[in-house]
């Protein structure tokens, strides 16, 4: 039973939403769902954390490896709860927007979790570098092929892929870098793409179908607790 | 320059440290910038879903004066529901509805999306006639074609992957290949430009050696 | 983490000076400013005609689409700049300015109505400020339809690929044999999982940074079942930290049910699965610290992956560990295909729990998910065969026929 009702809600709602898309009328019930969606997912944060705070707490209170990080993490989630929820500092007071300049929330945005972000965002630069390198050692055809693509595209889309076969003549205009990086682009990346894009999409519907039709039910654990 | 800008800047530019210290190895540094990272993050959120979606989405709708709106009570219901899971395991099973109804929106919505976005028009594209304009357009045209149909046998899990059809498979793999690496190296000027935006920023904004 | 300096230096070297000239190159270009001419102040255009607003048909009644003859003025450096339609609510007399269509264009869709409600529609024609004498429409009352006839072809495709994903399941609840190739990635899982065991270190599971409301998610946890399965039997440790509060409370009832399913139901914890933050950069940095604290022996990442694929990937890589991954994210596949061990491309990801599982009905899926790619590709072969042979010989019934293949799989909104 506990699993029976779930499957069938799960399975009314996927159908609905399936067949919403030829009714008109109730074709925005769709759109519907991302607003619960929305309003379900603030109440799971109470859980998410909770158990945050919980796990963090715990770890300070036994005094388990790395401790003191645990105490900062849970300063920085309170702290930053209390600048967004009671607005601090914040002109327009409660009844403001939340991320008013000026306001503390907004300046822990700004000088916390801005360069933060931006800089985790950024070692992708010398991550990117190490994946080159470590495609530079291609082992077989496949990755023969995907490393003389990117760097073709790479030389394309700088000026100097120009400057290095620039002098071909037109007449062998393919064999120009940038063109050449524009041709891969268009034609075999493109294909990729389609075999791609039609996969994934008979993917998922072969997936949603086992769910709406609870074939695939693992999601919604077990019966006997 | 205001003191709390300073005071910004300076704050900023040593996360910016830590956090690129972990290039060489795991330190208390990058530890620290961690804890703040996860722990303000994680508030940030939070609040931003507090006002966004309990606030404007459920609070203001439900409740509004003029025409109340019935819609929202449902994602309110549902996320009570989900709460259940803190009052024991009694009650815990009904945090499954929600979840249910989730799961069974997601696979409704995404399915058509897909199917429409990815497959039907995809497809749709691919109808074309090959012969056309001058050979290196033929020749790119049979490529598409041909790519995208081996491609496709690439994906095939009901037959064996031998003989001619393995042939296309393979043929199949590779092209995924050139697109593979057609995408990382699209990817790999931008990846550097965000590098170049936070020296940028450490040598303009802080260290005021670049203008 | 030293692996990373000969890179960095190649990154420095070669790469860097090719994003400093292309910078330089962008800088260099300007947009040029539009002249106005002088005798902009006097002109006053002239007037379109023919204004017709029509019912949108298949719609929720909100929708009309209005059509008017271009302006005598709007030819080819003519002197009008576009059209400033006017909506009028025919009950209230409420007029609202909707927007300046530009030259050129005599069509517009406003789907901003109230069904059952009467509208008219004024259309001006603009230069400079200057504004013609209006032009209204007829009045419109939009209706609303109960189906959409529009999507008649997407229904029948839709319907056959369902029907054929349906069929199998049904066929291999009968006990039918089905033949499913074996995937490499999927293959490895074992052997990743062993691996951890050998080595007593724990399994990292990474399921994308995505909600539940991601159909990528779902195939992640879906897979996760079969992942703790194995776990549970080898008595493992499997660390989950995730991103989501949603992922997490599901996570852990599928972890719950593969330890009961295993006999261990004490060995399960809660903190096997863990809340980092929502936060996308916020997540990796925490999951890189777990990475090279804990040094998993295998790391999974499945799920919808965005920049974070290579921070994680490489880091993974630098601690040695055994790499499993699959995502639907195109552009994220290169990056987990040249730094992981095994990678689900796109469809594999979605195949992979019903694959692992050996149930007859999940493999019957994959079945059926196979006869809607054998569709597509026969669909593919006789459109580019019609659509040539139509073009080469310009025989008309092959234009028709290659025109209603293009209608088959054309969606109109």
């Amino acid at each position: 039973m506990k699993r029976k009702i779930p499957v069938l809600i799960t399975f009314v709602v996927g159908s609905v939403l399936i067949l919403s898309v030829f009714f008109p009328p109730i074709e925005t019930w769709g759109e519907d769902f991302s607003i619960f969606f929305d309003i379900i997912a603030v109440f799971a944060f109470f859980l998410g954390g909770g158990n945050l705070l919980r796990i963090h707490t715990k770890k300070a209170i036994k005094r388990q490896k790395d401790w003191g990080f645990s105490i900062v993490t849970v300063l920085g989630f309170i702290i930053m709860l209390i600048a967004g929820l009671f607005k601090v500092w914040n002109d327009g007071g409660i009844a403001g927007d939340v991320a008013a300049p000026g306001s503390l929330f907004q300046m822990m945005y700004n000088w916390i979790f801005t360069p933060l972000g931006a800089t985790m965002y950024a070692l992708l630069a010398f991550f990117v570098a190490s994946a080159s390198y470590r495609a530079f050692r291609a082992k077989n055809v496949g990755a023969t092929i995907l490393l003389v693509a990117s760097f073709i595209i790479l030389l394309g889309r700088t000026p100097l892929g120009t400057y290095v076969t620039g002098w071909i003549p037109k007449s062998l205009s393919i064999f120009n870098i940038p063109d050449l990086a524009i041709w891969i682009m268009t034609a075999p990346n493109l294909a990729g793409q389609r075999a791609i894009m039609i996969g994934i999409a008979l993917g998922v519907v072969s997936m949603s179908l086992r769910l709406i039709l609870g074939v695939e039910r693992t999601y919604l654990g077990v019966d006997n607790e | 320059m205001s003191w709390e800008q300073t005071f910004g800047i300076w704050l900023a530019a040593a996360f910016t440290l830590g956090i690129v210290s972990f290039l060489y190895r795991d330190n208390i540094f990058y530890k620290v910038c961690e804890a703040i990272f996860v722990g303000s993050s994680a508030g940030y959120w939070f609040v931003t879903y507090f006002w966004d979606n309990l606030y404007r989405k459920f609070y203001l709708q439900a409740f509004d004066p003029v025409s109340p709106h019935i819609a929202p009570w449902v994602g309110f219901i549902l996320g009570v529901l989900m709460l259940t899971r803190l009052f024991g395991a009694k009650i815990a099973w009904l945090s499954r509805w929600p979840l249910a109804f989730i799961i069974g929106a997601t696979a409704g919505v995404y399915m058509m999306f897909y199917f429409v976005s990815n497959a039907m028009l995809q497809i749709g594209a691919s109808i074309k006639p090959v012969f056309v304009g001058s050979f290196g357009d033929i020749v790119s045209n049979v490529l598409i074609a041909a790519g995208t149909f081996c491609g496709l046998v690439y994906f095939f899990f009901s037959k064996e992957h031998k003989g001619v059809f393995g042939g296309a498979a393979r043929v199949g793999i590779w092209f995924l290949m050139v697109t593979f690496g057609a995408s990382f190296g699209y990817t790999v000027m931008s990846r550097m430009s965000l590098m170049l935006g936070r020296l940028d920023f450490l040598f303009g904004d802080w260290l005021r050696l670049i203008s | 983490m030293k692996d990373y300096h000969r890179p960095q230096l190649l990154f420095q070297i070669f790469i860097l000076p090719l994003v400093v000239i292309l910078s330089l190159t962008s800088a260099l270009t300007a947009q040029e400013q539009p002249v106005i001419p002088a005798d902009s102040i006097i002109h006053i255009p002239a007037p379109t005609s023919n204004v017709v607003a029509v019912d949108y048909v298949y719609d929720r009644g909100e929708t009309v689409e209005l059509t008017w003859n271009l302006s005598p003025d709007d030819t080819i450096g003519g002197r009008i700049d576009g059209y400033e339609l006017t909506r009028i609510e025919q009950s209230t007399g409420k007029m609202d300015t909707l927007e300046v269509i530009p030259a050129g264009i005599s069509y517009y869709k406003d789907d901003k109505l109230t069904h059952g409600h009467k509208y008219a529609y004024l259309i001006r024609s603009v230069y400079f400020g200057a504004k013609s004498s209006p032009v209204s429409s007829n009045i419109i009352t939009p209706s609303i339809e109960i189906i959409n006839w529009r999507l008649a072809n997407l229904f029948a495709i839709a319907f056959i690929l369902c029907g054929s994903v349906i069929y199998f399941i049904a066929h291999a609840k009968k006990g039918k044999k089905l033949f499913i190739r074996k995937i490499a990635g999927l293959e490895a899982i074992d052997e990743a999982i062993g691996r951890a065991t050998e080595m007593g270190r724990p399994i990292l599971f990474v399921p994308g940074i995505n909600d539940m409301d991601d159909v990528q998610t779902i195939a992640g946890i879906t897979l996760l079942s079969r992942v703790a399965k194995v776990v549970a039997d080898y008595d493992i440790r499997i660390n989950m930290p995730v991103s989501r509060s949603l992922v997490m409370t599901t996570a852990r009832e599928t972890i719950k049910e593969a330890y009961i399913g295993a006999g261990r139901p004490d060995a399960y914890n809660d903190d096997m699965v863990r809340y980092i933050t929502d936060e996308q950069f916020g997540y990796v940095a925490a999951v890189d610290g777990i990475m090279v604290r804990d040094k998993p022996a295998t790391c999974f990442y499945l799920g919808a992956f965005f920049a974070e694929s290579l921070i994680l990937a490489e880091t993974g890589n630098s601690i040695g560990a055994i790499q499993i991954a699959g995502t639907a994210q195109p552009a994220q596949l290169p990056f987990f295909v040249a730094a992981c061990d095994y990678t689900l491309i796109g469809e594999e990801l979605f195949a992979a729990s019903a694959y692992l599982s050996n149930e007859p009905k999940q493999l019957g899926s994959l079945k059926g998910q196979d006869v809607g790619k054998f569709v597509a590709m026969i669909a593919i072969v006789i459109g580019v065969l019609i659509a040539t042979l139509a073009e080469l010989t310009g025989s008309s019934s092959l234009e028709n026929l290659s025109e209603f293949m293009n209608r088959l799989f054309t969606i109109v909104s």
